[in-house]
């Protein structure tokens, strides 16, 4: 308690000293950073894990071809699961003497279970609703155009005339992104009476659970355990799941990052303003420990008065970090509507924790140092700044920055790239400020008086030159890294989903039909016109051995080997996939081969030279694995874990799958199509699109906050290192002024010593940041070709020089002024 | 400047007349000088002696032009001082003034010749470092002119100081309780070594101590006492008001 109250005492005092008010701001910097990014992290990954059973309409569900037994709704029901029944087919619907066909789902009143289906009436506006009553047809904005037709008029669907009950806005999306446009949805009643759902119909059908996660995940289990009806197929939100994580593991970890560098910045900033406060509590510690004060106890105080400190700073920072996270899930929350993701505190919290292990990484050693200053200190004060050749308590800041880049990237990979480039640069740095230090002892003798007496400060202060330009790289990489390489990264990432991205994905389309599709498609505007074989099938053998007489550890394996599967073939290899064993199939191969993905090599533990046997129709193929490809999933291409070679794989009985860019705006064109080619399925790609590209915007309007935090830890730094060197500088003006040195001559020194720091942090932070870029765009980011913008960071090099010297120039602007008389005054 | 030829030709180098200097401090105004006359001929050392508190460094900082008088008049080398702007003054000191410290003041982060070179810096003497190595073999510690600071003795620092102070010719020395800092013995020895330089460069002393021996060796000396000259010295120069 004594202890307590010393420190307490002792913070009063000195609250007002520069030293601790440069750590307490930066340790709220780095609790704000760390918990802002925490907590939009967790929260938009809850929310697009959430949203993405919001597109299945459940949390679960099974697909089949056929009604279900009634069995599976049944198992629901005892586990409280809700559930809801339907089922999606085509069916041609006619008005005003016209038809189109629709894609219609027939659903009950529990539709949907997730996410939100929002319709438009005329008398209530836009309303958020469920599975129409029967008698009532909702229909979107296509079909409405094609048939002509309006809300509360009468269409004939299946031989019964319906009313349209609202315009269909948005619904939950079918498993397997099956859109066909345009869409309607009926009541199933409706439905089962005009035999839409008959035998021989092409109706999908479907049964949907939600309810709590344990009850829903034992369902799926009990579901897994039965053996399907035949041609069923689980629906999963992680099938869904897998596309929109993999942009958000992407973007996730860009932001933390941004957040990490804010925080590790900001140690140093801590570092430097604890080896300053340090410094200055020397002669109150030696005369401390004179007076009989133990070492413990001195130790206990400085720690308990920056403990003291830190509680509000850390608080503050955890208040302020989920203030703004509030703020920004505002904005980015749109892209969740209806999900209910609560504000996450755990993030925060743990940030906060974080934020005291930077204190005491970074700030504990010249502390520890300090309780250890001798009580004959008093009396001669060298004593007191015995440097050591090697601490090792100087490797805490090192390995708290370790555990902090470990924790946070979640990835001893990106752990080790971000710490190899920090090492790499500081030392970089330090080799480079040493070769300038040489060089102006070499230039000064013939060198403008200014230079020569700036170069001669920066020599003089050597050790201090070195650790100044070091720790100025390392805050100036990160800053160019966000400023210039990260955007240059996102940007090189965005490029990859250019905006004329296939948008639209049709299925069944016939071999008599492609040219004239490819016509009409040119004619409407389309583009980028794909078009690949589809032949549907299953697994039977591997190496001669039937399926279902082998085993996988994969429990995914189970699941693809009841799939009917879609194999298609190409003589050259599709563009966003990879070779990565074997090689790719020849055009006439002597035996069948087959290039598999990666998935399906772990899957079924397949390796270069196996051979596969697939049923397809009424034969089959037996095919050799000839190559391992990589494909990139979220190119948004029409690609395939399975793609044989043409020779032998063309005679299966196939479709074609199409995909193209169509600019939006054209409804009433694709109803035309639409029309023209009724047995076409056409897939809307577009909102999944939206989608990512709003998490990618909305996380870049967040990055834009964090690169905020961190630009401000940046000069932290600098002033951290300014302030660190102020008294010296003062000392050293004054002596210059009494020996005559005009006030020009010490800005223009000033001016020269900061503009040569600020180039040498600047020129190797660029080539730092450069080279950091170049591996984090090759590892993290998989961006192929990218190439950091070197003409930009050398540039910002130039401007660092000048902004370094600005601010240098600024820090020290009340040291030119100094009275001589100072001097005097310290004798 | 025509008044300041005619003090020259009487071989005044500095003349102060009817100075003071008062602050405001907590309790309303204080006087720290009052009315203080004096003048000091080129070449011949004085002394300014007194308690601690009675003025002195006030009147060696008003003397050497690193402060303003609030009233009366100061001319070194002719030049008035109360008229100059700082950066004036700064010129006229680093042309004709050398400094030595009670504290020493040397840059902790410099050697010794680095230290010693700094006033030939400034100027931009391109053999500042052969000048500086100069100075040191006249203090007898060329041998440590690699040293920093913090390695030398308290005595070796003023001898360094005392060298920085000599380096660059200057035709008047500044001291301020320069052996204030030092044992008995190391003091006589540095006081020895700054007379003899003294008079080798034939540099004007002015000498601030509470050392009565150490004024004693002064060609003349003037007491202060709360501000003001109350013993003028031998040679009645400086007179009281």
């Amino acid at each position: 308690m004594k202890l307590l109250a010393l420190s307490l005492r002792s913070l009063r005092r000195e609250w007002h000293l520069p030293e601790l008010r440069t750590l307490g701001a930066s340790l709220v910097l780095a609790v704000v950073a760390l918990g802002v990014v925490a907590t939009l992290s967790t929260r938009m990954e809850r929310g697009v894990l959430a949203s993405a059973a919001e597109l299945i309409g459940g949390d679960v569900g099974i697909s089949a071809p056929q009604a279900l037994p009634a069995t599976y709704a049944q198992q629901a029901a005892q586990r409280g699961l809700q559930v809801t029944q339907g089922a999606s087919f085509p069916s041609v619907a006619f008005a005003h003497e016209q038809s189109q066909l629709l894609d219609v789902l027939a659903t009950d009143g529990n539709y949907p279970l997730r996410g939100t289906l929002e319709i438009h009436q005329a008398e209530h506006g836009n309303a958020v609703g469920h599975g129409p009553p029967a008698g009532t047809v909702y229909l979107d904005h296509r079909a409405l155009v094609a048939l002509s037709l309006k809300v509360g008029d009468t269409v004939q669907v299946g031989g019964r005339d319906l009313r349209i009950g609202a315009e269909l806005i948005r619904q939950p999306d079918g498993g397997e992104l099956v859109a066909m446009a345009p869409r309607a949805l009926m009541n199933i009643a409706d439905a089962e009476q005009a035999g839409l759902l008959g035998v021989g119909s092409r109706a999908r059908h479907r049964l949907l659970v939600a309810g709590s996660p344990n009850e829903a995940q034992e369902w799926r289990q009990w579901v897994q355990s039965q053996t399907l009806p035949q041609g069923a197929e689980l629906i999963t939100p992680e099938q869904t799941q897998e596309r929109m994580r993999s942009a958000f593991d992407r973007a996730s970890a860009f932001l933390r990052l941004t957040a990490l560098l804010s925080a590790l910045l900001a140690g140093v900033a801590i570092a430097m303003a604890a080896q300053r406060y340090a410094r200055r509590k020397t002669n109150e510690v030696a005369l401390l420990r004179a007076l009989g004060t133990p070492r413990r106890q001195v130790l206990g105080l400085l720690t308990g008065t920056l403990g003291l400190l830190a509680i509000p700073a850390v608080t503050l920072g955890a208040l302020v970090a989920l203030l703004l996270a509030q703020i920004t899930w505002g904005f980015a929350s749109q892209m969740f509507s209806g999900v209910p993701t609560t504000m996450p505190l755990g993030p925060a919290a743990a940030a906060a924790v974080m934020g005291l292990a930077v204190l005491a990484g970074f700030s504990l050693p010249p502390l520890v140092r300090l309780a250890e200053v001798p009580p004959v200190a008093v009396f001669r004060e060298s004593t007191a700044r015995r440097v050591r050749r090697f601490d090792a308590l100087y490797l805490v800041p090192a390995l708290v920055a370790l555990l902090l880049i470990w924790s946070q990237s979640g990835s001893a990979k990106l752990a080790g790239i971000l710490a190899v480039s920090l090492l790499g640069v500081a030392v970089v740095a330090a080799l480079l400020s040493a070769l300038l230090l040489w060089i102006a002892r070499r230039v000064a003798p013939g060198a403008h008086p200014a230079l020569r007496l700036g170069l001669a400060a920066l020599a003089r202060r050597r050790s201090m030159s070195l650790l100044q330009a070091t720790a100025l790289s390392l805050g100036l990489v990160a800053l160019l890294l966000l400023a210039i390489v990260a955007p240059a990264l996102l940007e090189g990432w965005r490029r990859e989903l250019p905006a004329d991205t296939p948008n639209w994905f049709v299925l069944n389309l016939q071999t008599d039909q492609r040219a004239g599709f490819e016509q009409t498609l040119a004619e409407i505007g389309g583009q980028k016109l794909n078009m690949l074989p589809l032949a549907v099938g299953k697994l039977t053998a591997i190496n001669g051995r039937p399926i279902d007489q082998l085993t996988f550890k994969d429990e995914r394996a189970k699941d693809w080997v009841d799939r009917q599967l879609r194999l298609s073939w190409a003589s050259e290899l599709p563009p966003s996939n990879e070779v990565i064993a074997g090689q790719w199939q020849g055009e006439h191969p002597a035996q069948a081969e087959v290039s598999i993905d990666t998935m399906w090599r772990d899957l079924f533990a397949l390796k270069v030279g196996d051979t596969m046997r697939f049923n397809v129709g009424e034969g089959s193929i037996e095919a050799r694995v000839s190559s391992i490809r990589k494909v990139d999933w979220t190119s948004f291409r029409v690609n395939f874990f399975l793609v044989f070679d043409p020779a032998h794989a063309s005679t299966l009985p196939h479709t074609w799958i199409a995909s193209f860019y169509l600019p939006r705006g054209h409804t009433e064109a694709l109803a035309k199509l639409s029309r023209d080619y009724s047995n076409l399925s056409l897939i809307d790609v577009d909102a999944m699109l939206d989608r990512v590209r709003e998490i990618v915007a909305q996380v870049s309007g967040a990055v834009r906050w964090v690169l905020g935090f961190s630009l401000l830890a940046g000069a932290l730094v600098l002033a951290a290192a300014l302030a660190a060197s102020a008294q010296e500088r003062r000392h050293e003006a004054a002596l210059l002024r009494t020996l005559g040195a005009r006030r020009s001559q010490l800005r223009a020194a000033a001016a020269c010593e900061f503009a040569l720091l600020g180039l040498v942090a600047g020129l190797t932070a660029a080539f730092g940041a450069a080279g950091t870029g170049l591996w984090l765009g090759h590892a993290i980011f998989h961006i192929e070709h990218f190439v950091p913008p070197l003409g930009s960071l050398l540039l910002a090099a130039l401007a660092a020089a000048a902004v370094v010297m600005m601010l240098g120039l600024a820090g020290t602007s009340r040291v030119s002024r100094t009275s001589p008389m100072r001097l005097l005054r310290e004798s | 400047m025509s008044g300041s030829a005619s003090v020259l030709t009487n071989g005044v180098l500095l003349d102060a007349a009817d100075v003071s200097k008062s602050v405001q401090g907590p309790e309303g105004r204080l006087d720290i000088l009052t009315s203080v006359s004096l003048q000091v001929r080129e070449g011949e050392s004085f002394a300014i002696v007194g308690a601690s508190g009675s003025g002195k460094t006030t009147l060696l900082g008003l003397l050497a032009g690193l402060d303003t008088p609030s009233s009366g008049h100061i001319a070194l080398d002719g030049h008035p001082l109360e008229r100059m702007d700082e950066e004036a003054r700064a010129d006229l000191r680093r042309r004709l003034v050398g400094f030595v410290f009670q504290s020493f003041h040397l840059l902790p982060a410099l050697t010794a010749e680095e230290n010693v070179m700094l006033p030939l810096e400034l100027e931009g003497r391109d053999d500042a470092r052969a000048r500086a190595r100069e100075a040191l073999d006249a203090v007898e510690l060329t041998a440590r002119r690699r040293h920093y600071p913090a390695q030398l003795s308290g005595g070796e620092q003023q001898r360094v100081a005392i060298a920085r102070a000599f380096v660059h010719g200057p035709r008047l020395l500044f001291a301020d309780e320069p052996t204030g800092n030092l044992d008995q013995r190391t003091g006589q020895h540095v006081s020895d070594l700054m007379f003899a330089l003294n008079h080798d460069h034939r540099t004007t002393l002015v000498l601030v101590t509470h050392d009565p021996r150490l004024a004693a060796r002064c060609a003349r000396q003037v007491t202060l006492d709360s501000g003001r000259v109350v013993a003028p010295s031998r040679a009645s120069t400086a007179v009281a008001p």
